[in-house]
C-alpha cells in the first residue's frame, strides 16, 4: 500500500510515494536523506526529531508524513542561511556551549526557535518550564538555558533560513 | 583559554546544522534491516523457535537465533578481567551469548534476529517468530538471589554469586573497631538506574568479503577497544574488524563496549553479503542497555572519643544483572574501593562486595563507575557520625581530613594520592555558599510552608589510569593541515576541540588546521578509549609530548633553512627564529617545504605516548533543597561546587561536564530508578511515561568554581572531570533532603526523593516510623 | 506500526461516511496520543480518518455567556487566545500545559476530549465548567460525556466538532505532573459556575469525576478552607508505582485547595 505525498522541504518542494504508516521522521531522514532530525525516543518525549511544520514547533516522530501533505516543514538544515551563516539560535548554542554529543541539538535549536517566537524575551524560568519536550543528557541544560537567553535578544532570531 | 575567549567548539558547527554522522547517518545501498525477536518474560527455558512463518512473509530475508551464532562459532561476549591477589576467589565467568540459547535470563534478552527489506516488515514479521518457552521463577533482587532455594540463573554460577570481593586489611580493621571509643552504622541502597544516552544503541554491520573484513558502524567511546571484543565473540583476529565512527550522541561508560546486536548484524551480512542495519529504539536501551548502579550498602566507622577516624569497614552487595557486562567486575569492585575513605585520614579499611546474578538487565559502568557507590556511602556514612555524636557536620569532616603535607597519602588498598587541598577546597565551598546564613534561610523558607535543607560532602575519585600506552599521532598533511589520531574517541567530551588546542598551543598554529580523526575504517594506533574521565589527562598529555616532539624535529629543518647551529633556533608563537636576530621561518612554512620524498611519511610527523597514572579529581560540594511538605515534592534551590581537578585546559568544556555530571546525579536523587516487578521480573519503568529523565526545569542555581592543585602525575598537570560532578552530587543532594527530613522526624530515607516517596516518609514519620523508607539492612560480615 | 489505509476528510460529512464505510477506521485529529499509540502497537486500526485539513473545525468563538471552540484546534491556539485569556483564563492555562510546547502545537481540544485518557486535562475542564459536547449528531452535556477509562458517549461514526464551555464567575486548573510522563497524576479543576460550585479531578480513577463534597462546601463558601479537610475516599483511585491511592487521595484535596486560592486571585 502506498500513497503519494507532498510537501515543501526547507523551501523545496518534494513529493513521493511512501507507505501511508510512515512518520514525517522517517520521511525526512530515510527518503529526502536530510539526517540532522533525530530519533531519541519511541514515545514523543525526547523532542529530537522536531520540525518546523508551517511555522510552529512539531515532533515529527509523532505525526504520520501524510498529515505534513502540503505542509511547509522546515528541518534543522533549513535554518541557517544558504551562505552558511548560522542561525542566531545556533550561534547562541555554539558561543554558550551548549552542547556536548550534539545529538539532541537539531531538536533542541529547532524547538528553541519556536519558544522565542512564543515567548519573546523569555525569563529563565520560562526557558526552562517550555523546554519540557526536549531531553538533553549531557549539558544538564544549563548552557543550553544561557543560549536561548541570549539568542532571544537578537532581532532575527524567530527568521528561518534566506 | 579563558571563559571569554571560548566561542564555541570545532564540532559545533555541523552538530548545529544537522550535518553531523551519528550512527544510522551512514548510508549504505542494499542495506537489509534487522529486528530483534526479545524474551516476553525474565526467566524461561526456550522449549522451541519456530521462525518459518516470518520467513513466509514476504520481504523478509533470513531469521537468526542462536543455533546459527553457535554453528559459526561464535564465543561469549567478553568481560575485562583484573589482576587478582594469589588467595582471593576468582570471578565465575557464564557464557555470554548474543542470541539466547538454551534459556532465557533477563525479559527482553534477544532471541531470534529477522532481517527483511526494510524495517517495518522486519518488525511486522518478528511478530510471527514463534518460542515456546518453560516458564522458570524469577529473581530480581541481590538479596532474594543470594538466599538458599533461590532460582538459579546460570549452572557454573552456583548461588548466583559471580564474584565475592575483598579490598584492604580485614583483621586491622577490626582489631582498630574492637578498641574504638564509639562505633557509628549506616546502611543505604543505591538504587538501579538506566543511563540513557540520547543517540539509542544501533548500528550497522558490513561485512567485506573481498578482505575478509568486518566493519562495525556503531555508537562507540573507544573503537578499537570495541573492536577488540567484538573480534572476541566472532573468534577471529582483532585486525579484521574495524568499528567506524564519527559522531556518537552520548556513551557516559555504557556505550564502551559491544552490544549482542552489533555481533549478529556482522554475522547476517557476512550471511547475505548485503549491509545489515540495526534501528535500536528507545524501550530497548530501557530493557537491555548496560544498567547502573543498584548497590545494597552497609558501611560502619570506628572513631575515637574525640571524633578522630580510626577505622572503616563495609559490606556491599551488588546486582550484577543476569550477565557481567564487560565493565562489569571492575565498575562493581575496584571502581568502588579506589578511594575507599575518602579525602579522609584513616589509618585501616576494609570492603567486601558480592556481586550477584538476578534476572535484570546486566550493570555496568556508567558515569562515576563505582566511585558514586563509595562516596555516596562514605559521605552518609560521616553525615550519621556527626548526628549521633552531635558533632557539626563541618567540623567533622574537617577535623579528619588528610593534611597538605601528608602526600604522598597511601590508602590501606595501595591506592595513592599525590597532591591536593582538601581543606581549601572545603573552605572555599563553606564561603561560596554562605554557610553560615543557613539558619536565616531555612526560617524564610519556612514561613513559606517549605522544609529547607543543606549538606556538605567531599569526594575523592581516581580517574582511570592507562593500562596500555595512549598514542598520539600528530600528521603533517598536503594540504596544510595536521591530523590528529588516537583511540579515544568522543561523544561529548570536545576532544576535537581540546585536544587541538593542547596541540595548536605548543605549536602555535590556528586550532583549526588541527584536525582530530578517531574512528575511521583501517586506523590502527595504540590506546585505550574514552572513559573513567581519562582523556585529557592521557591523550591530552600524549599530544602535548607530542607536539613538543614536533618542535623538537622542525629545530633541525629551521636550522637548515636559516643556515644557523640548532643551538641558536628559538621556537616562539609558531616560528623558528635565529636568536637575537629577525630571520624567522614559521613551523607550517617549513612543513610546506621539508615534506620529505613522495609516498614516505613527512618528516615531522610525531608520536606523542605515555602509559599516565591515575589522578584524584576531589572536590567539596554544598547544596540546599526545599520540600514543599504537602505534596513531597522537592526542589533543589542551590548548588555549589568547588572542584579540584588540577590544570584546566578549557574553562567552558570543564564546566560543561561538571553540569551535565551533576545533573545527571540529581536526576538518580530525584527520581530516575529502574523498577523490576518482584513476580514477574519484568522492568516496570520500561519507557520515559515511568522513568523520569531530568529536563531543563529540575537544577537551577547551580555554580561551578575551580580550586585547582596541579597533578605532577601528566604533563599537563590536569585531573579527570568526567565523572566528578555526579560522584559529587549523589551525597551532598541525598544528605540535604535527609536534613530537610529531620525536623519532621524522619530519620532515614533511601534515595530517590520522588513526591510520593517523599511525602510517604513524612506520613510514616509523623506515625512513629522515622525509618519506613530505608529499603535494606545489612550486617558486616 | 501496524500497516493502515489513509484517509483525509475534505468535511466532517465526508469523514462520517469514510467511517461508516469501514467499522475498523479510527478518526484522527493532531494524533498525539494516536499516533504514539500506533507507534508501540497498542492499536491495529484498519484505517486513519484524518481531519487535519477540515479549516472549519478550527476556531475559537466567544461570546457573552459562552466559548465555542472548534474540535481541531490546537492547544496552543486555545492557550495564545487573547479572547479566552479574558473570558476563561483557567481554560488557557489548561491549554498551555498539556503535554509539552511541540504536542500542544499538533495535538486538539476534540481529539483530547474523544480519547478521555484517564490523566487527560480537557475532561476535567469540561465537567468543571458544565461543558457541551456538540457531535455531528447531537449535544451531550459534559456529566454525561466521559464514561470512564477511553469511554465515551460517542457512537460509532460520531465526531465532536465543537465544545461550549459556558463563562464562569471564576475558575482554575491545578495538575500535579506525573514525575516521568508529566500527564496529570491528579489535575484539579475547581469552578464558580452559574450552575454552581464545580470540583473535577482527573488523573486519579479510571475517568475524570466530581467530588460533590466539596461542590457542597464551596456553595456554601467559596474559599480554600471549605475543601481543606475534605477527603476523597481512596478506595477507588488509581494506584501504580508513582502514586499509590492514598497519595492520590491526598493530592485531590491539596489541589482542590491551591486551585480554589488560585481562583480567587
Amino acid at each position: 500500500m502506498a500513497v503519494k505525498v507532498s510537501m515543501t522541504v526547507n523551501g523545496k518542494a518534494v513529493s513521493h510515494e511512501v507507505e501511508e504508516r510512515t512518520l514525517l521522521v522517517n520521511y525526512i531522514r530515510e527518503t529526502l536523506k536530510l539526517t540532522g532530525t533525530h530519533v531519541g525516543c519511541d514515545t514523543a518525549q525526547c523532542g529530537a526529531c522536531t520540525v518546523h511544520m508551517n511555522g510552529k514547533a512539531i515532533k515529527s516522530c509523532n505525526i504520520v508524513a501524510m498529515q505534513a501533505e502540503g505542509a511547509n516543514i522546515t528541518t534543522i538544515e533549513g535554518v541557517a542561511k544558504a551562505d552558511g551563516t548560522l542561525h542566531p539560535m545556533q550561534q547562541a548554542f555554539k558561543e554558550h556551549h551548549g552542547l556536548q554529543c550534539g545529538f539532541c541539538t537539531p531538536g533542541m535549536v529547532m524547538s528553541a526557535i519556536d519558544l522565542v517566537k512564543n515567548f519573546p524575551n523569555p525569563t529563565e524560568a520560562q526557558i526552562r518550564e517550555q523546554l519540557e519536550g526536549n531531553l538533553c543528557r549531557c549539558t544538564g541544560y544549563h548552557n543550553i538555558v544561557k543560549a536561548i537567553k541570549a539568542a532571544s535578544a537578537d532581532k532575527n532570531v524567530t527568521v528561518v533560513g534566506g | 583559554m579563558s571563559h571569554d575567549a571560548f566561542h564555541g567548539r570545532l564540532e559545533d558547527d555541523r552538530m548545529v546544522t544537522g550535518s553531523g554522522t551519528y550512527t544510522l547517518d551512514w548510508d549504505f545501498p542494499d542495506t537489509a534491516h534487522a529486528w530483534f525477536v526479545r524474551a516476553d518474560r525474565a526467566h524461561a527455558e526456550i522449549v522451541s523457535i519456530d521462525a518459518s512463518a516470518a520467513l513466509a512473509h514476504p520481504g523478509v530475508i533470513a531469521v537468526l537465533t542462536g543455533a546459527d551464532l553457535e554453528a559459526a562459532g561464535f564465543k561469549s561476549l567478553p568481560v575485562i578481567t583484573m589482576p587478582l591477589k594469589p588467595d582471593a576467589m576468582k570471578p565465575l565467568m557464564p557464557f555470554r551469548p548474543c542470541l539466547a540459547t538454551g534459556k532465557v535470563r533477563l525479559a527482553g534478552e534477544a532471541v531470534a534476529c529477522v532481517i527483511a527489506e526494510t524495517q517495518r516488515i522486519a518488525m511486522d514479521a518478528s511478530e510471527l517468530v514463534v518460542v515456546e518457552y518453560n516458564e522458570l521463577q524469577p529473581v530480581v533482587d541481590s538479596l532474594d538471589a543470594l538466599k538458599p532455594g533461590a532460582p538459579q540463573l546460570h549452572d557454573d554460577v552456583p548461588g548466583n554469586l559471580y564474584w565475592d570481593y575483598e579490598d584492604g586489611d580485614r583483621a586491622g580493621t577490626d582489631a582498630l573497631f574492637a578498641r574504638a571509643a564509639k562505633i557509628v552504622k549506616h546502611d543505604l541502597y543505591n538504587h538501579r538506574v538506566v543511563g540513557h544516552p540520547m543517540e539509542p544503541r544501533c548500528c550497522t554491520g558490513v561485512y567485506d568479503a573481498a578482505k575478509d573484513q568486518y566493519f562495525l558502524y556503531s555508537p562507540t567511546q573507544g573503537p578499537r577497544m570495541q573492536a577488540s571484543m567484538v573480534a572476541k565473540v566472532l573468534d577471529v583476529p582483532t585486525d579484521k574488524v574495524d568499528v567506524v565512527a564519527k559522531d556518537t550522541g552520548g556513551g557516559f561508560g555504557i556505550r564502551s563496549a559491544p552490544y549482542p546486536e552489533y555481533c549478529v548484524t556482522l554475522l547476517a551480512s557476512k550471511k547475505l553479503g548485503r549491509p545489515v542495519r540495526w534501528n535500536g529504539t528507545r524501550s530497548e536501551v530501557f530493557l537491555t542497555d548496560n544498567q547502573a548502579r543498584d548497590f545494597i550498602c552497609h558501611g560502619e566507622l570506628a572513631l575515637d572519643d574525640k571524633g578522630k577516624f580510626l577505622a572503616m569497614r563495609f559490606f556491599i552487595v551488588a546486582n550484577n544483572g543476569a550477565y557481567l557486562a564487560p565493565t562489569g567486575l571492575l565498575a562493581q569492585t575496584r571502581s568502588v574501593t579506589s578511594c575507599i575513605t575518602g579525602v579522609y585520614d584513616v589509618p585501616v579499611s576494609h570492603a567486601r562486595i558480592q556481586l550477584v546474578a538476578t534476572n535484570t538487565a546486566q550493570v555496568s559502568a556508567y558515569r562515576g563507575a563505582g566511585r558514586p557507590i563509595m562516596s555516596m556511602l562514605l559521605e552518609c556514612l560521616v553525615e550519621r557520625a556527626a548526628i549521633d555524636l552531635n558533632m557539626d557536620v563541618v567540623e567533622i569532616r574537617r577535623k579528619n581530613l588528610i593534611r597538605n603535607d601528608q602526600y604522598p597519602y597511601k590508602l590501606v588498598n595501595g591506592t595513592t594520592y599525590d597532591c591536593g587541598d582538601f581543606e581549601g577546597v572545603l573552605d572555599d565551598a563553606l564561603k561560596a555558599a554562605d554557610w553560615n546564613g543557613f539558619d536565616k534561610r531555612r526560617a524564610e523558607s519556612a514561613r513559606r510552608g517549605k522544609l529547607r535543607g543543606r549538606a556538605l560532602s567531599t569526594y575523592i575519585e581516581s580517574t582511570a589510569a592507562g593500562g596500555i600506552p595512549d598514542d598520539a599521532q600528530l600528521l603533517f598533511e598536503a594540504d596544510g593541515t595536521i591530523s590528529l589520531k588516537s583511540s579515544s574517541h568522543s561523544h561529548g567530551q570536545g576532544h576535537e576541540t581540546s585536544f587541538a588546542q593542547v596541540v595548536a598551543g605548543v605549536l602555535g598554529v590556528p586550532m583549526n588546521i588541527v584536525k582530530l580523526r578517531t574512528g575511521e575504517a583501517g586506523m590502527r594506533v595504540g590506546g585505550g578509549g574514552t572513559g573513567g574521565s581519562r582523556s585529557m589527562v592521557s591523550f591530552g598529555s600524549s599530544y602535548l609530548l607530542g607536539a613538543r616532539e614536533v618542535v623538537k624535529k622542525g629545530r633541525e629543518f629551521a636550522a637548515k633553512e636559516l643556515e644557523a647551529s640548532p643551538d641558536d633556533i628559538e621556537f616562539d608563537h609558531g616560528e623558528y627564529s635565529i636568536k637575537g636576530t629577525d630571520r624567522r621561518i614559521s613551523l607550517m612554512d617549513l612543513a610546506k617545504k621539508y615534506k620529505g620524498s613522495a609516498g614516505e611519511p613527512h618528516p615531522l610527523n610525531s608520536v606523542g605516548s605515555g602509559k599516565w597514572g591515575m589522578t584524584f579529581p576531589n572536590g567539596a560540594h554544598i547544596a540546599e533543597v526545599e520540600i514543599d511538605a504537602e505534596t513531597g515534592v522537592t526542589e533543589i534551590v542551590s548548588y555549589i561546587a568547588v572542584d579540584d581537578i588540577g590544570n584546566v585546559i578549557t574553562h567552558a568544556l570543564v564546566e560543561g561536564q561538571m553540569q551535565g555530571g551533576l545533573t545527571q546525579g540529581a536526576g538518580q536523587i530525584l527520581g530516575e530508578h529502574a523498577i523490576y516487578d518482584r513476580d514477574t521480573g519484568q522492568l516496570l519503568t520500561g519507557s520515559f511515561m515511568d522513568y523520569p529523565m531530568p529536563r531543563a526545569g529540575m537544577v537551577a542555581g547551580l555554580e561551578v568554581l575551580d580550586h585547582p592543585v596541579p597533578t605532577k602525575l601528566n604533563p599537563l598537570g590536569a585531573k579527570g572531570v568526567g565523572e566528578a560532578g555526579c560522584t559529587g552530587a549523589l551525597p551532598t543532594l541525598a544528605n540535604a533532603i535527609v536534613d530537610a527530613l529531620r525536623p519532621v522526624g524522619v530519620t532515614h530515607f533511601d534515595m530517590p526523593a520522588t513526591p510520593q516517596r517523599v511525602w510517604q516518609a513524612i506520613q510514616a514519620a509523623k506515625a512513629g516510623n522515622p525509618r519506613a523508607l530505608q529499603t535494606y539492612t545489612l550486617e558486616y560480615a | 506500526m501496524y500497516a493502515f489505509q489513509y484517509r483525509k476528510a475534505k468535511s466532517v460529512d465526508d469523514a462520517v461516511s469514510a467511517l461508516a464505510a469501514d467499522a475498523d477506521a479510527k478518526v484522527l485529529g493532531g494524533g498525539q496520543s494516536l499516533v504514539a499509540a500506533l507507534k508501540l502497537r497498542l492499536a491495529q486500526p484498519s484505517a486513519l480518518v484524518d481531519l487535519g485539513t477540515i479549516g472549519d473545525l478550527r476556531y475559537i468563538k466567544v461570546g457573552a455567556a459562552e466559548v465555542t471552540i472548534g474540535a481541531m484546534t490546537t492547544h496552543a491556539t486555545v492557550a495564545a487566545s487573547p479572547e479566552l485569556k479574558k473570558a476563561i483564563p483557567a481554560l488557557a492555562d489548561l491549554a498551555g500545559d498539556i503535554g509539552d510546547r511541540q504536542v500542544r502545537n499538533m495535538g486538539t481540544c476534540g481529539g483530547s476530549i474523544a480519547n478521555n485518557d484517564p490523566a487527560a486535562d480537557y475532561p476535567a475542564a469540561c465537567q468543571g465548567l458544565v461543558a457541551t459536547i456538540i457531535t455531528n449528531k447531537r449535544r451531550i452535556a459534559a456529566d454525561d460525556f466521559f464514561k470512564g477509562l477511553y469511554e465515551t458517549a460517542l457512537e460509532a461514526g460520531e465526531i465532536i466538532t465543537a465544545v461550549s464551555f459556558p463563562i464562569p464567575k471564576r475558575a482554575a486548573y491545578m495538575k500535579f505532573k506525573n514525575p516521568a510522563s508529566r500527564f496529570a497524576l491528579v489535575g484539579v479543576f475547581v469552578a464558580e459556575t452559574s450552575a454552581g460550585p464545580r470540583v473535577a479531578v482527573t488523573g486519579a480513577g479510571p475517568g475524570v469525576f466530581r467530588v460533590k463534597d466539596m461542590e457542597q462546601a464551596l456553595a456554601r463558601k467559596f474559599a480554600p478552607e471549605s475543601v481543606a479537610a475534605i477527603k476523597v475516599p481512596a478506595d477507588d483511585l488509581n494506584s501504580d508505582m508513582h502514586a499509590q491511592a492514598d497519595y492520590r487521595a491526598h493530592l485531590i484535596t491539596v489541589m482542590a485547595k491551591r486551585a480554589v486560592e488560585k481562583a480567587l486571585k
